[in-house]
């Protein structure tokens, strides 16, 4: 995991704050204010946001959704699994929290391009903070596993504030011990 | 339901959360520890969980007593984690210790301390030796990390051969995925991988195409149709189907809707994370599904997997606060629960399983009779 150092280029930002605005979509929705888009060729390809209480599937996290929008759109097109993996293989995700374990393997296993990310995830986060899923070593290459580029802290802070609102609001499927709200000073 | 006949062959292993060590190789770590009076003792312990808690050694008790081949006691104390490289470099020690050292006179050296708390009596002992550390026996609720009963032990078994026989069909082998709610041996979902479209009309010998063994080859195999994709493993799939059949059962309880409703939800969530059992008896003769309560996504309930899940189904299945997970085959390249990683041990998660190991007889390894 490499932190951006405020090195970030206009488009970089841009794109970020687009999958801001898919967070703030899932928060208006009630849902954990996480979103993304998926670029390629320097276009918006895909964007996806957190829908896991409307699913009560919490495997549907925002890379999910994005990545199945695509998934349908390139079968629709009747392109093969080979052209699939190559386009992947072009693909920059930009996800305001770092993706979970679950995601960050998700899109080794597609072979996608690279990661921007927001904030980390310290709970969860499967490029760098609890396990390396976006990297290889020699024995996991050998097996196939591909690596991709990941870099955090694009906008982090907007990231970081919508959770802090949602969290002070409640999550409203937290189980109970959880859903305490958060006390202002 | 068909019965395991042969019961005595097949075994249930539990697969703790961190990597099993031999007895006499436990692993260490090196920390600053310092000699100190025993008059001052008390006043140390107290500053020291205050300036530095060190919240990994939980298990390591702060101060040693030795008992001097002379008579006397000499009391030593753990002050704070050392390079694990270099040997005696003092400025690594945090300031406030430093001053500490300062104030008692402190001569300090360096020693190793085990890094996991002891999993057993056996274990306690061994590390204490060490440096001494605390054991508490485990206090889980969750049923089947002290042992199974032989009910228990029946039902996970036949629903393990469930989960075997849907991993096969004429022209392939993958991965299969059962969710039961074991308060009442509901089958809640069941999954096959659906990574490759199935081909049986081909006809030819078994394939074996298990996601998780190998999660980057996906385009790789051959489909004539258009039903694959990439991360659509066994336990994604069952995940899926479960809570498609909870909205299916449960329809109308959307989050737009009063606070009443709510409190309602968080009362359901409550009474299955406390798992109390209904109507077992019942259900077995009455199918109505007015006993039915709304799962909050898979709580309380168990999985089957043929093999151990790769990273992306292990952490769903935490998403999904699956209670235990059973599966037959360990993964070594990319499992999850022990081969590879081990999700059931990283404490930063918000939900731990309990995970389980089915060993099969012999002849019901599909792998064999390929």
């Amino acid at each position: 995991m490499a932190s951006s150092g405020g090195e970030e280029t206009p488009e970089i930002l841009a794109f970020m704050k687009l999958a801001l605005e898919q967070a703030k979509i899932a928060f208006e929705s009630l849902e954990v204010p996480v979103g993304c888009v998926i670029v390629m060729d320097g276009k918006v390809i895909s964007h996806g946001r957190n829908r896991t209480n409307e699913t009560r599937n919490a495997t549907r996290h925002a890379e999910m959704e994005a990545i199945d929008v695509l998934l349908n759109e390139w079968k629709e097109k009747k392109h093969t699994k080979h052209q699939v993996a190559d386009m992947f293989s072009k693909c920059y995700l930009y996800v305001t929290c770092e993706p979970c374990i679950m995601c960050a393997s998700a899109l080794s296993f597609l072979g996608i391009k690279e990661v921007f990310y927001g904030c980390a995830n310290d709970k969860f986060g499967g490029c760098g903070s609890i396990l390396s899923l976006h990297t290889t070593t020699t024995t996991t290459s050998d097996i196939g596993r591909k690596s991709y580029k990941c870099t955090g802290g694009i906008m982090g802070e907007e990231a970081v504030n919508l959770f802090r609102n949602f969290y002070e609001l409640g999550n409203p499927n937290a189980p109970k011990p959880h859903r305490q709200l958060v006390q202002q000073p | 339901m068909n019965k395991c006949e042969v019961k005595e062959h097949w075994g249930i292993v539990y697969v703790p959360d961190k990597p099993p060590f031999p007895l006499h190789q436990q692993p260490t770590v090196k920390v600053h520890a310092a000699v100190i009076d025993p008059k001052h003792a008390n006043t140390l312990v107290r500053k020291l969980n205050q300036i530095l808690p060190l919240e990994n050694l939980r298990h390591v008790k702060r101060v040693r007593k030795q008992v001097l081949d002379e008579g006397g006691i000499r009391l030593s104390m753990m002050l704070c984690l050392a390079d694990e490289s270099d040997d005696t470099q003092l400025e690594i020690i945090p300031q406030e210790i430093v001053d500490l050292i300062n104030l008692y006179k402190l001569e300090t050296f360096i020693t190793k301390v085990c890094k996991y708390a002891p999993i057993s009596k056996e274990e306690w002992i061994e590390q204490s030796k060490l440096w001494p550390t605390s054991y508490h026996p485990p206090t889980y609720n969750i049923s089947g990390i002290t042992g199974f009963s032989e009910e228990e032990s029946l039902s996970v078994c036949t629903f393990m051969k469930q989960a075997l026989d849907l991993s096969k069909c004429e022209c392939q082998i993958v991965n299969a995925a059962i969710i039961v709610d074991p308060s009442t041996n509901y089958i809640i979902a069941h999954a096959r991988d659906q990574v490759n479209s199935c081909s049986c009309f081909i006809n030819h010998e078994h394939d074996v195409m298990v996601s998780c063994l190998n999660p980057w080859q996906w385009c790789n195999e051959n489909s004539s149709s258009c039903s694959w994709h990439p991360l659509r493993h066994a336990a994604i799939v069952a995940i899926e189907n479960s809570s498609e059949r909870d909205r299916r059962l449960f329809p109308g309880s959307g989050l737009d809707e009063s606070t009443d409703h709510l409190e309602h939800d968080l009362m359901l969530k409550k009474q299955k994370t406390e798992c109390v059992k209904k109507e077992v008896v019942d259900s077995q003769s009455n199918n109505s599904l007015t006993e039915l309560t709304r799962p909050y996504l898979c709580t309380g309930y168990d999985i089957y997997l043929v093999w151990e899940p790769c990273a992306m189904c292990a952490m769903a299945l935490v998403h999904q606060r699956v209670k235990r997970i059973f599966y037959a085959f360990p993964n070594r390249k990319t499992g999850a629960l022990g081969s590879v990683d081990r999700l059931q041990g990283e404490k930063s998660l918000n939900h731990h399983y309990a995970v389980f190991q089915v060993m099969l007889p012999q002849e019901k390894n599909p792998l064999i009779n390929i």
